[in-house]
């Protein structure tokens, strides 16, 4: 998992280094033509600069963490592949804001029973918290809740709403 | 191990007393009866009051709880061949000749402004000495009683000569004039969980807690008019107990992690929960009066212990488990802390509780994917589901142990419904507006 990880941060890493080589190579054209333009005679005029390296990544990166649910398998803790990244994204934000907090749901679907499924919640809670806290998350940052099956995010009774209803969910409310 | 639990809040919530009862009881289906349900009649009591009508049909109470129980099939009143008030005029063989077993007769009369005289007589059809076809039933009387009523105990009156009835007919006691609080989930409500207390037939019900965030697991202490549960109001689970008539409360645990699944020790002295402040859900008593706490599981780091029963004698705590890989129930010795597996049936038994005469254990079974309410016999081991309804959770046995109250999905919407404990009897309880769960069956009330 973390072989796994570090290839693409490092892909991203290199991404975003070559554009931020293009924005300076740009800036630098422009700052020679507006210093070769001379005398009061003639007036400059700076123009929009595209967005920065840091202005892209930060966008990238609120992006991510725009998508705050992660589901889960029935009967199953386990966090699957395709929400490292979205995890990562997360983390590495926190780890770098130590102010902040963030409430770390855990629910469940209503098969089983209620307080059963509490503790399933726990543990898909806990498992999130284990993944932030690899990124350097510090535990004081992070709360978790367990819902079991109290809080479905869809009221129905089929096995899609139950897909819908195994499922982490990050708050920075609070 | 001593623990520090917080302190009294004494916030009053919202008093049961102000509130206004809702109306408009849940109809109550029978979807399966029994064939050997004794035939009885329940004649309509005289009426002498100042209204056209009485309050209550005192009769039609007393019937649809025999009715409920799964023992009687009381007659319907248009088929009954005279309407007597008292056994003096009751004709034994005109009732004989219907197949009826028992009759109950009675007279309602106000006696002053709000108060009422209700009596009745229980006539033992079949017992009466004297056969002659002329016999009546003043020779036949097994039961008798008079009572002044004010007007809001009228009902519960009612449920109370249920309960004599169906203790005299079969040397049961009988479990109508009980209580039962049960979760409403009603997502188009400002405040959409409440945790409502009604009567055994579900009339009255009333609201004691009302959250925008989900309420769970009440539990009645022995007295009956203290109910534990948990809240997520803070976001985040707390246990509370509250006292249902004056509503004040007491916050009991709020530890980081889950407060849960509580349960009152038969002396009403201890409340047992589920905690996981120690890292994984586990096992703790909590003395009421001391507020001081022992852990009792010590399971260990990954683990789920939780929903805590008592046996009836208080010696023993059983409680749901995975850590055999699935949740099965054990239970632990409190004095030697010598701990058992009890369950080996199906791949999922959870939330246990003890018949009252602790020789049987009801439970929820996962018996080929299909969640269902069983019934363990202890001495045997023997395992009988009682059910044949969808996701079933929460059972909770009426205090004589003779029906079984629980939580089910049905045409997409979670009721409840009653079974009883030899599964020959099944009822569901129509639901009113949202979703309804977590039932839990008051003890005797007296």
């Amino acid at each position: 998992m973390s072989i796994y990880q570090m290839g693409k941060n490092v892909v991203l890493a290199l991404v975003v280094a070559g554009l931020a080589a293009c924005a300076s190579k740009q800036t630098e054209t422009d700052t020679s033509a507006s210093s070769n333009a001379g005398t009061d005679t003639t007036t400059t005029q700076p123009i929009q600069q595209g967005p920065s390296a840091e202005e892209l990544a930060r966008l990238a990166d609120i992006e991510a963490r725009k998508a705050r649910v992660i589901y889960f398998e029935f009967d199953d803790a386990n966090i699957k592949p395709e929400y490292r990244d979205l995890l990562a994204a997360h983390g590495a934000f926190l780890a770098k804001n130590p102010g902040l907090t963030v409430t770390v749901e855990g629910h469940c679907d209503e098969r089983g029973t209620p307080e059963y499924n509490v503790g399933l919640g726990e543990r898909r809670s806990n498992a999130i918290k284990q993944v932030l806290q690899s990124y350097g998350v510090q535990a004081s940052q992070i709360k978790t809740v367990s819902y079991g099956e109290e809080k479905p995010a869809n009221p129905g009774h089929d096995e899609a709403a139950w897909a819908q209803n195994r499922r982490g969910v990050l708050s920075y409310e609070g | 191990m001593k623990m520090r639990f917080l302190k009294w809040l004494s916030v009053l919530v919202w008093s049961a007393a102000t509130l206004s009862p809702a109306h408009a009881a849940l109809e109550i289906v029978i979807t399966e009866g029994m064939d050997d349900a004794r035939p009885v009649a329940i004649v309509p009591f005289q009426w002498n009051g100042t209204t056209v009508a009485p309050p209550q049909d005192m009769a039609e109470i007393i019937a649809r709880d025999l009715e409920r129980s799964g023992r009687f099939r009381p007659m319907a009143v248009g088929d009954m061949p005279e309407r007597p008030f008292v056994a003096g005029q009751v004709n034994l063989a005109a009732w004989r000749n219907k197949g009826i077993e028992a009759v109950v007769v009675g007279k309602m009369m106000e006696t002053a402004p709000g108060q009422f005289q209700i009596g009745f007589e229980l006539i033992d059809v079949f017992k009466g000495r004297d056969k002659s076809a002329t016999a009546m039933g003043s020779s036949a009387v097994i039961e008798a009683r008079q009572h002044l009523v004010p007007s809001a105990g009228v009902r519960m009156h009612a449920h109370k000569m249920a309960d004599i009835i169906y203790e005299k007919l079969t040397g049961e006691r009988g479990a109508f004039a009980t209580h039962i609080a049960y979760v409403n989930i009603d997502r188009s409500d400002r405040l959409p969980y409440k945790l409502f207390v009604a009567d055994s037939d579900d009339y009255n019900p009333r609201v004691i807690a009302s959250s925008t965030e989900p309420l769970m697991s009440p539990a009645w202490a022995k007295d009956g008019r203290r109910l534990a549960y948990v809240s997520f109001e803070k976001g985040r689970s707390q246990l509370f107990v509250q006292d249902i008539y004056t509503g004040q409360r007491q916050v009991v645990a709020a530890f980081p992690g889950h407060n849960g699944a509580p349960a009152w020790s038969p002396d009403g002295s201890k409340l047992a929960m589920s905690l996981s402040h120690e890292g994984n859900p586990e096992i703790y008593v909590y003395e009421v009066a001391s507020r001081q706490s022992r852990r009792i599981t010590t399971t260990g780091i990954g683990i789920i212990d939780t929903d805590p029963t008592w046996s009836p004698d208080g010696q023993y705590i059983a409680f749901t488990s995975d850590r055999g890989g699935k949740p099965q129930v054990y239970r632990v010795h409190l004095a030697s802390g010598q701990t058992q597996r009890m369950t080996f049936e199906g791949d999922y038994n959870s939330e246990p509780e003890y018949s009252p005469d602790g020789k049987k254990l009801v439970m929820i079974n996962r018996t080929a994917g299909q969640f269902r309410v069983g019934i363990q016999d202890l001495a045997s081991g023997s395992l009988q589901v009682l059910t044949d309804t969808q996701l079933d959770q929460s059972p909770s046995l009426a205090p004589n142990g003779s029906m079984v109250i629980y939580a089910t999905l049905h045409r997409g919407q979670q009721v409840l419904a009653v079974v009883s404990t030899d599964g020959r009897f099944k009822a569901r309880l129509q639901a009113r507006k949202g979703e309804v769960r977590a039932p839990a069956w008051s003890p005797f009330l007296d």
